[in-house]
């Protein structure tokens, strides 16, 4: 036995520690070792469970972690260049430990932010008595993009005008933490934070329970019942506002969407009547109270405020000025973010709360006051110099923002000229240098700097800190703040507490009264895109059997020209699919189709269902490179013939019978009678050549029904009988009706004080019509008008719900 | 002076419009001591759904409609009688250019009369270096705030040529003083283009003009539909004086004000989202005419 084989068994031996290699950056304040060169508390249990795991373990555990992101779907979208593209959540695998006395200052220090930003954004669209007593620049309202005027004087229902707000935190050579930016417009990252949870504690779950580690459920929780509960006191619902599936963060807002149980609506779902928002729901028009608002403000309205606006609501302004949606938060508190705020903050903050700020924030110089703007030209090689009115991070503003002293002379005396010339277009700040953390690089530790992102969320009980974030990790070694603008990763953030934490969870509690939403929630746009997702699956399954039955033919008989498959490809051309490719590009285009409704509505999908979807997907384009017609394409069909049962079993056993999937089936069945109707006219026609009746029972799956049920040889009325009429066969024309009645009986309004809606009308009249047919009267020509009697089904269905 | 007003515009629209909404500012604006409105009426066809009416951030009078039916035509038509007080040209009291910063400076305040607020780039008058130098370069001489002010209104009747065809209702300041032409939309964003790039706070007035001139004057340009003009803020002591560069003057009795912001699209007479596939036509016919 050798050596080897004994070292894989039982536990590792003990070899050197992973921190043994871990060396500081010089000067440099590090979140695990302390000054003195000691570990931490907690991180020392945390490197301790690594060097237990040993290299091997650990490595598989960081693959687990990613592979968990991967399988849940976690993505966000990033432009460079013309077209976004969807990119994997970088997760940076180590989490990034604070203890309990760093947390108490934290929070404490952000709530009293959190009141500061409320009481000046309060002001700015109040009574501007800031201003007035010269607190603060007029021109940093006045000439500010993010001050919308149609806001000023309407004071939000709520009674406030921030509800959720993060902010960005470093750790300065001093070791305390310093505020490097408010985000209050729609702060983003939340969702994420807790997808970083997750992730991290699959790979590393004995470590997290042996640490008292505070969890993230319970801010999420007390933030859900503070909107449901402003929502309720308004009667109307509770909605997620987003920008729509283009916008980076999109993933994030249907996830927060569905782990909070909130709808999730785009400009277009909403409609402002009276005043009042409504959401377009295949049930009618039903109030919303509380918008939690991801979208910037100034595309909120197209009417007041950015007339090009194409996603937002007209009339949203009007609603506010009405009193009667919550905004979450304010229109307008994106000012807030404006960088020249931060030179007035500490000023303010003796103002207005009477006390100084708790955490500092980075040294600010207005150029617009003339001490302040010799300050910066005088120090200019040692400042950070960018536009004063910018909202982006230092370290986000990839083009405005640059250390004085790295730039060309030619730079400077066109900088120093300009800011001469309009001092109130710029800032300079202290350039911020951060601590570090370690990192796993290929399976060592690495210091790389880090900032914190902190989210404060108001509750019946005020401010609230979630006991947690994310900390971004910086690329290089770097670390001046604004070295962080070139990409990195993203950490989860324990904050470790001297006592056992509470378990909390989202489920209700015992004795807690169960609130389940009503039915009706469903908005027209995503019952459109349920139906049509249903829709395009079922066209690419019929497609495939197509397409499958010809290939098949023609590995077989290898001359393309022989009847029956220029019969089978002239039927494949009416559903825009050319036999002659073998991955032909109209079944990708179907398949993308359906990738692209369900984007659209992410919020009510399992994650399994869209994986089994754009794993679809994915296999049908790498077939598309690289497999011929005949056998390889009757192969490769197969394959997309199960992957897409895959898809629908997950869908059709998991999702509950909810007006959703009322919809994803209908679109399914309607699809599914028009193609069967169709494809039976076709190949069941008199002229049509030898063969075809082979070839529909096969398309039709119904090869062995035929056998046992009519134990002849196939004929074209029997084969009609069994894939039209036989109310058992669940590929049948009538199947799908049957179930289509049902559906459309049990959807909203369907049936109302006994009267059938228009389309429950037709599809019992479609219905009856088939149940006393003959074979013999199913005609090609017959047929054909029963598919168009489904498609105008559809018609009715869309008229009734979607518009 | 007395005047009659009456506005018709209307909409064409190729495919009929499911809904819509719109803010309408075209009624004329009370302006105290300057202006008073004796009566005003908005008649618009197929009656909207709903009606109702708020004053925005610079105090204009917005009519907002909510359409509900099927329309494939929108007429918006305005009758009113409004008084003209007497009127003489303001004595210049106005600091020299260099000063103005300094008494702009003394305004902490971002009420809507502040200067403040008309003094940075807006959505539709972005700042151009080339207005900017034009303008310093056509005031040079001018001793006063007011003195640059009128300098750049002559000089832009001078050097730009009233045209219709030349332009639209989208066209940017930097391209129609690339073309030396425009209309009064135009010549108005080129003007506050050139105020604000010298320091001066300037915002957009839409309004009429009366139709028929006085006897033996010129008609004036631009009366045969809703005008346009520019106010500059001169100094603590003269505050807003209101400058028509179309027509090369102080605006003065005969122009009559429906409202101001910092540019057109503060009070463009009809903001709307409509629901439609098609595009739309617009006519418009206006008669300002004297009584008495």
């Amino acid at each position: 036995m050798s050596s080897r084989n004994q070292q894989t068994r039982g536990k590792p031996p003990a070899g050197p520690s992973i921190i043994a290699d871990y060396r500081l950056l010089p000067g440099v304040p590090d979140e695990m070792i302390d000054p003195s060169g000691a570990i931490r508390p907690g991180w020392d249990k945390l490197m301790a469970a690594f060097d237990a795991l040993g290299p091997s373990e650990l490595a598989a555990r960081v693959e687990r972690a990613d592979q968990y992101l991967r399988d849940a779907g976690v993505f966000y979208r990033k432009y460079d260049g013309a077209e976004g593209k969807e990119r994997a959540w970088p997760l940076a695998h180590i989490p990034l430990l604070i203890d309990e006395a760093d947390w108490v200052q934290i929070s404490s220090g952000l709530t009293q932010r959190a009141e500061l930003l409320e009481a000046i954004v309060a002001d700015i669209y109040g009574n501007n008595t800031l201003v007035q007593e010269g607190l603060l620049p007029p021109e940093l309202i006045a000439q500010n993009s993010e001050f919308l005027r149609p806001l000023v004087g309407i004071r939000p229902v709520s009674g406030h005008y921030l509800h959720f707000c993060a902010f960005e935190l470093g750790r300065g050579p001093d070791g305390s933490w310093w505020v490097l930016g408010d985000r209050t417009q729609a702060p983003s990252g939340a969702g994420f934070a807790l997808e970083n949870r997750v992730a991290t504690t699959r790979a590393l779950s004995e470590i997290y329970a042996s640490l008292n580690i505070n969890r993230l459920a319970g801010f999420f929780r007390g933030f859900r019942d503070a909107l449901f509960n402003q929502a309720q006191r308004d009667g109307g619902r509770v909605g997620i506002l987003t920008p729509g599936q283009l916008n980076e963060t999109y993933f994030e807002h249907a996830y927060i969407a569905r782990y909070l149980g909130l709808m999730l609506l785009e400009g277009e779902d909403l409609v402002v009547e009276d005043g009042k928002v409504m959401v377009r729901t295949v049930a009618g028009l039903k109030p919303v109270s509380v918008l939690w608002r991801r979208l910037d403000a100034s595309f909120a309205d197209p009417l007041e405020l950015r007339y090009d606006s194409h996603i937002g609501t007209p009339g949203m302004v009007e609603a506010l000025r009405a009193g009667s949606i919550s905004m979450i938060n304010a229109l307008g508190t994106g000012i807030m973010e404006t960088r020249a705020l931060a030179a007035f903050m500490p000023r303010l903050c003796k103002h207005l709360l009477g006390t100084g700020l708790e955490l500092p924030e980075i040294a600010t110089w207005w150029c617009g006051q003339g001490a302040e703007r010799e300050f910066v030209l005088d120090n200019f090689d040692q400042l950070m110099i960018g536009p004063a009115f910018s909202t982006q991070l230092p370290f986000d503003d990839l083009r405005g923002t640059a250390l004085g002293a790295s730039m060309t002379a030619e730079q400077k005396a066109e900088l120093k000229s300009r800011i001469a010339n309009d001092g109130g277009a710029y800032v300079g700040q202290e350039p911020v240098r951060l601590s570090t953390a370690p990192v796993y690089v290929d399976g060592k530790l690495e210091p790389r700097p880090i900032t914190l992102r902190v989210y404060a969320a108001r509750t019946e009980e005020g401010w609230t800190i979630m006991p947690g974030g994310f900390a971004r990790v910086g690329s290089t070694t770097d670390t001046t703040a604004l070295a962080m603008q070139r990409g990195g990763q993203a950490a989860d953030v324990w904050v470790l507490s001297s006592k056992p934490v509470e378990q909390v969870s989202l489920l209700p509690r015992e004795g807690e009264k169960l609130v389940r939403n009503a039915p009706g929630n469903l908005p027209s746009r995503a019952a459109d895109n349920l139906i049509w997702l249903g829709r395009y699956a079922e066209r690419c399954e019929a497609s495939v059997r197509i397409l499958r039955a010809y290939n098949a033919r023609l590995a077989e008989l290898s001359k393309p020209d022989l009847p029956i498959l220029t019969h089978c490809a002239a039927l494949l051309e009416t559903l825009d699919v050319d036999a002659a490719e073998a991955m032909p590009q109209g079944l990708l285009a179907s398949i993308d189709s359906a990738v692209h409704s369900a984007g659209q509505i992410r919020d009510r999908f399992s994650p399994d269902g869209w994986l089994a979807l754009t794993d679809l997907q994915k296999t049908a384009q790498r077939f598309a490179a690289r497999i011929d017609t005949g056998d390889d394409a009757t192969r490769a069909m197969t394959v997309l013939l199960r992957k897409l049962a895959g898809f629908s079993g997950l869908v059709h056993e998991n999702m509950y019978r909810f007006a959703g999937w009322r919809f994803l089936e209908l679109g399914r069945r309607l699809e599914r009678a028009i193609q069967m109707a169709r494809v039976t006219a076709w190949l069941s026609a008199p002229d049509a050549p030898d063969g075809s009746v082979e070839m529909l029972l096969e398309i039709g799956d119904s090869v062995m029904s035929h056998r046992r049920r009519y134990s002849v040889t196939a004929g074209a009325l029997s084969a009609v009988d069994l894939l039209v009429l036989d109310p058992l066969n669940p590929r049948s024309v009538l199947f799908q009706l049957a179930e289509l009645r049902d559906q459309i009986e049990a959807l909203p309004g369907g049936i109302d004080d006994e009267q059938l809606s228009p389309a429950a009308k037709l599809a019992l009249e479609i219905h009856t019509d088939l149940v006393i047919a003959e074979a013999s009267d199913m005609t090609p020509v017959r047929l054909d008008r029963l598919a168009d009697d489904v498609g105008m089904l559809s018609s009715l269905i869309a008229a009734a719900y979607f518009t | 002076m007395l005047y009659d007003i009456r506005l018709a515009l209307e909409y064409d629209y190729d495919a009929p419009v499911h809904g819509g909404r719109h803010h309408i500012r075209v009624a004329p604006a009370n302006v105290p001591g300057l202006q008073r409105v004796i009566a005003s009426s908005l008649a618009i066809e197929p009656a909207p759904a709903r009606q109702s009416g708020f004053l925005d951030f610079f105090g204009n009078s917005v009519t907002a409609i909510t359409m509900t039916e099927p329309h494939d035509k929108l007429t918006i038509r305005l009758t009113a009688r409004v008084q003209i007080e007497e009127f003489s040209p303001p004595a210049d009291l106005s600091p020299p250019l260099a000063q103005l910063c300094r008494e702009i400076g003394q305004y902490w305040s971002v009420a809507s009369t502040s200067p403040q607020h008309f003094l940075a780039a807006s959505s539709r008058v972005q700042m151009v270096p080339a207005i900017t130098d034009y303008a310093r370069a056509v005031a040079a001489d001018a001793p006063t705030t007011l003195g640059v002010a009128t300098a750049l209104c002559m000089a832009i009747h001078r050097d730009f040529k009233y045209d219709p065809k030349a332009t639209d209702v989208e066209t940017r300041p930097a391209e129609a003083f690339e073309l030396r032409k425009g209309v009064c939309q135009d010549f108005a964003h080129v003007m506050i283009a050139g105020l604000r790039g010298l320091g001066i706070p300037a915002g957009y007035v839409s309004g009429f003009l009366r139709t028929n001139p006085p006897e033996g004057q010129a008609r004036l340009e631009g009366a045969d539909a809703m005008h346009a003009w520019v106010r500059a803020w001169c100094g603590q002591h003269l505050g807003w004086v209101e400058f028509d560069p179309t027509n090369a003057m102080i605006a003065g009795p005969d122009h009559i004000s429906i409202g101001h912001g910092r540019d057109y699209s503060d009070i463009s007479p009809i903001v709307g989202v409509l629901r439609t596939h098609g595009s739309h036509e617009t006519k418009q016919s206006v008669d300002v005419l004297r009584v008495e």
